[in-house]
């Protein structure tokens, strides 16, 4: 081999080597970073019949029950219940909601699951306004199948 | 009828795009004079028109002519006037006919500055970015024309200005933005004409070297506002969010980066020719990626603009055509791109291109990161975000060899450094980063891992650089007085000196900010006070609030530190009846060890406030570090070298084995 | 050969992107509004907003041409189409309203149908109504179904149940008289 050839040939391997850890090294970061998007029932009933474990990081979108919405008294601590067709999660937060947070709006919250239907949110986000649904969850919603309302009247 | 006559202006514009497209390309192909000749003309008529366009637009926004529909809805007879001028961009159709004004001025600022450069190159470039422009130009008047009338019937008022965007930052980010992400087509009009023209000497490499610095000067300050405003504007206190827009904008920077450093060592040393070609036209690609992300709304973001297949999806073919095309075109040509330049492997060749294999590993994560959600839901795998622990994990990773070599590259010599001959001066500086790290890092109350890490990048940054300055020094044996020497040095080695320094400025208020920063949402009435971060917070109540186009509340803070007034915040919320959005507009006290910040959130049961209080060490130090990077691009602009009528002299020069300039290649 | 095989590889990369981003723009839930043009309504089984015990589907809407107005009272420019909808239906046009209200849903039941019905008769009755008769969104979802944005929104529905027209935003007597009305003289000629 040719010193020329040699050189060029130690350059090309440092520079393979330096992308393949870089890849290594990203592939292991997103697997971290990684959020998977939910809806209540899913947290609660599965997604592609798998529960999420319990300390995992996810993102989740409901409508905020109204009534649910419970601030505490001598902190910023709040925590809400969530629903979308079926069982209800609870999220919990410190901090300052968004503007737009309203009972009965679609809010996505990223966190961790602290119990199988409770959330510790470190950030909740509510861009939602009449004509503002966060997209993952139109498309969830898109799901729910058309149920004549029986119960409409007595709700109050 | 003027804004018909805008329309007409529009429609003239693309057809003079349509005609500089083929005719100086056809008149370069067949070496016709006359018809390259026709470049330069078409070019200032491509400018005119759209500038005609453009005053247009904004003379209906001043005389809010709401017969216009994006008048009408982007604008309110309740604005002030200067918000009623950048209202003109407020919204998608008027931004991207500042994109196209850009664009043009980019192109007819080529076709005035480079009477240095051959004719036939100019007519190639010039005829490239015709075929560009015709591209937008299309676009804007068939998907997204400003000029649309809302007729017979029209509004008696406008919809208002999206209340975010009513914001001094908002007035000069986007045009700055804009006038980075246009300016790499210039870089990439210039790869795309040596790679038609089969002339794949260095020249090229030269030519559009001060246009790619011009660029990035602009886009370095463009997403340094961006920043800013965010900072300021959105209320979060943040001010780096690896939001997809920001992403959008952060990629072309980094490629840029590259190109920039790359074009360097093609320059001078005509090797890793066919690399440096692809980075132009991946900076350019990124651009146009950038936008279309951004357009399409197809991530969705703070700032996306509203969604519209169609618009996405004619972006999408320009898109498609400009970049599989040129990339089409490196493919058949690159191979006969040959590097005639020798190096060792310790050499400041290899130290530039591993700083560029970093810098495109940065684009990578940026890219993967931003992208992968929208893979993955395509795949059917289900809706993902990755947070931004991912981007930060990884820039981590990655800035430690960055910075390394960034220090290392300028010290050393081109084509072969001896690795023992710098082993001292490395030493003597890594030890003092360390000690001034740990001594800095000490001046605080808790050590953090990361924070020594950071500044002791810094530290190696800036005094590798003094040492490169010194080193320039002493190898001038003239019997000159030290600032005589100083004055020696060319303008474009102090352009790297200050964005090197700029750089260092920006990574320390990232550390410092990033591991010192105090934060406290808190619960307050009023009379309550707080201490964070060594200041007291006292909370003065909430008042009503009165804007020419909005309502709300502010909240007033007195800050004291050790029981001295140190200033009275005003955090605002404030209501925008007509588009019916609640804005947050933080009281902020900026000074240059630290910014303290409040803003207020919801008012809660009992009458109390929930605030959102930070003390932030060195924040404005990252947007500082950022300005001296372009006035250090600045400085390389106004080198010597590049004054184009001097091109065609120097050109001789070197022609004949001689270096250019003694100062940069003496050691 | 090899070689530009390498030199090959940022356009392969370039393209595969190219794909994704394709596929992605067209699977926006909040754009597809524009795909529905042309083809018949989706399907659904709402009841009736007075009357929830009658159920409505898709063939309510043949045999006579229609508008679909998506509104609810909470929709400020909804009230100031109101009378203008009013007026053509006075004329003859059949409208059919979707309703939908953004702090409802039944599960949760802040408000009851009842209290709708309450708002809804106030507010027609102020402003004029131009209504056969609204059918409930109960869920949103049919709305969400037709890519409605946001409120008021306006569908021209033909005689075979087909949606010729989505107009975002009021209708005004500009908008029917330019956009909205001759295409639908010309579907009553049909």
């Amino acid at each position: 081999m040719n010193p020329r050839r040699q050189k060029r040939l130690v350059a090309v391997s440092a520079v393979v080597l330096v992308v393949a850890g870089a890849v290594g090294l990203m592939l292991y970061a997103l697997n971290e970073n990684i959020d998977l998007f939910y809806t209540p029932s899913e947290i609660v009933e599965g997604k592609q019949g798998q529960l999420p474990k319990v300390g995992q990081r996810l993102r989740i979108g409901g409508m905020v029950v109204p009534g649910t919405v419970a601030r505490d008294q001598k902190s910023l601590a709040v925590s809400f219940d969530l629903i979308d067709t079926g069982p209800v999660v609870t999220v919990s937060y410190k901090g300052i909601l968004p503007d737009l947070f309203r009972e009965g709006q679609g809010i996505v919250a990223t966190g961790v699951l602290t119990e199988a239907n409770y959330i510790v949110a470190d950030e909740v986000l509510a861009k939602h306004d009449e004509e503002y649904m966060p997209p993952e969850l139109a498309e969830k919603m898109k799901g729910i199948k058309h149920v004549k309302p029986q119960n409409l009247g007595g709700t109050d | 009828m003027l804004a018909e006559l805008g329309n007409f202006a529009l429609v003239i514009a693309l057809m003079m795009s349509m005609l500089l497209a083929i005719y100086p390309m056809w008149g370069a192909y067949k070496n016709h004079a006359q018809m390259m000749a026709l470049a330069k003309p078409l070019a200032i008529g491509l400018f005119v028109f759209t500038l005609f366009a453009y005053i247009v637009l904004t003379r209906a926004f001043i005389e809010n002519d709401f017969s216009l529909a994006y008048v009408a809805h982007h604008s309110n007879s309740l604005l002030p006037w200067y918000y009623r001028v950048t209202a003109v961009w407020g919204g998608h159709e008027g931004s991207f006919l500042l994109w196209v004004l850009i664009f043009s001025l980019w192109t007819v600022a080529v076709a005035l500055f480079s009477r240095a450069i051959p004719i036939q190159m100019v007519a190639r470039v010039l005829a490239v970015l015709g075929l560009v422009a015709m591209g937008f130009y299309l676009f804007i008047l068939l998907a997204s024309n400003p000029f649309d009338r809302l007729l017979p019937f029209y509004p008696v008022d406008g919809r208002d200005l999206n209340p975010l965007l009513q914001d001094f930052g908002m007035i000069i980010h986007p045009p700055m933005l804009y006038m980075g992400y246009v300016g790499f087509s210039v870089a990439f009009a210039f790869a795309i004409a040596a790679l038609i023209s089969g002339k794949l000497d260095s020249t090229w490499a030269r030519w559009s070297r001060p246009w790619t610095i011009a660029a990035w000067c602009f886009l370095t300050v463009g997403i340094a506002l961006g920043s800013w405003w965010a900072y300021y504007e959105l209320g979060w206190g943040g001010w780096w969010f690896w939001d997809p827009s920001e992403n959008a904008a952060f990629m072309p920077w980094l490629v840029g980066t590259a190109l920039m450093h790359s074009l360097a060592v093609t320059e001078k040393r005509k090797v890793f020719k066919s690399w440096t070609v692809l980075l132009a036209i991946s900076a350019f690609s990124m651009s146009l990626l950038g936008t279309f992300l951004i357009r399409s709304g197809i991530l969705v973001s703070v700032h996306a603009f509203a969604t519209d297949p169609t618009r996405g999806l004619f972006i999408l073919g320009i898109l498609a055509v400009t970049v599989g095309g040129s990339l089409l075109l490196y493919a058949l040509r690159a191979p006969q791109l040959k590097s005639t330049g020798r190096y060792e492997l310790f050499s400041r060749e290899v130290l530039l291109i591993g700083n560029n294999v970093l810098l495109t590993a940065a684009t990578i994560v940026v890219f993967l990161g931003t992208l992968l959600p929208l893979v993955h839901k395509e795949l059917g795998l289900g809706s993902i975000s990755i947070g931004a622990p991912f981007f930060n994990q990884m820039f981590v990773f990655l800035i430690v060899p960055f910075v390394f070599l960034m220090g290392l590259g300028p010290l050393s010599r081109w084509k072969r450094q001896s690795p023992t001959a710098l082993v001292r001066q490395l030493l003597i500086a890594f030890g003092i980063s360390l000690s001034a790290a740990v001594l800095v890092i000490f001046s605080y109350d808790q050590a953090a891992y990361m924070a020594a890490l950071g500044m002791t990048l810094s530290f190696w940054i800036l005094l590798t650089t003094l040492q490169e300055v010194m080193q320039r020094i002493e190898g001038n044996k003239g019997e000159l007085s030290v600032v005589a020497k100083l004055r020696a040095l060319t303008p474009s080695h102090w352009g790297m000196v200050l964005g090197h320094v700029g750089f260092a400025v920006t990574l320390i208020g990232i550390t410092l900010v990033s591991n010192y920063e105090q934060e406290s949402d808190v619960r307050m009435s009023t009379g309550d006070s707080i201490n964070i971060g060594g200041y007291d917070f006292v909370f003065n109540g909430v008042e009503e609030l009165k804007g020419p186009n909005y309502g709300g509340h502010v909240g007033l803070v007195d800050v004291f530190e050790d029981g001295d007034f140190v200033s009275a915040l005003a955090a605002e919320k404030r209501f925008y009846p007509v588009q019916r959005t609640t804005m947050t507009e933080a009281g902020i006290d900026s000074g240059l060890t630290r910014d303290l910040f409040v803003a207020l959130g919801e008012r809660l049961d009992n009458g109390d406030w929930a605030l959102r209080i930070y003390v932030k060490p060195f924040v404005n130090w990252i947007w500082a570090g950022a300005f001296i990077m372009g006035i250090g691009g600045i400085f390389s602009i106004a080198d010597r070298r590049y004054r184009m009528a001097k091109v065609a002299k120097f050109k001789s020069l070197t022609s004949n084995g001689k270096t250019i300039e003694p100062a940069t290649e003496a050691n | 050969m090899k070689k530009v095989l390498i030199f090959l590889l940022p356009l392969g990369f370039f393209v595969l992107v190219a794909l994704f981003l394709f596929q992605g723009l067209f699977s926006d839930p909040r754009a597809r509004d524009s795909s529905l043009v042309n083809k018949p309504l989706p399907d659904f089984n709402l009841p009736d907003l007075m009357q929830p015990q009658v159920e409505y589907t898709p063939e309510v809407f043949k045999g006579q041409v229609s508008l679909l107005n998506v509104w609810g009272v909470w929709c400020i420019t909804c009230a100031i189409e109101l009378p203008y909808l009013t007026e053509l239906s006075d004329n003859g046009v059949r409208i059919v309203g979707l309703y939908y209200d953004q702090d409802t849903d039944p599960d949760f039941g802040t408000k009851t149908v009842g209290t709708i019905q309450q708002e809804v008769n106030a507010k027609l009755g102020q402003l004029g109504n131009p209504y056969a008769f609204n059918i409930f969104d109960t869920y949103r979802d049919y709305s969400l179904d037709l890519g409605v944005t946001g409120a008021p929104e306006t569908f021209l529905i033909d005689k075979k149940g087909v949606i010729r027209m989505h107009h975002i935003g009021d209708v005004n007597p500009r908008v029917w008289k330019n956009k909205i009305g001759p295409v639908y003289q010309r579907l009553m000629s049909e």
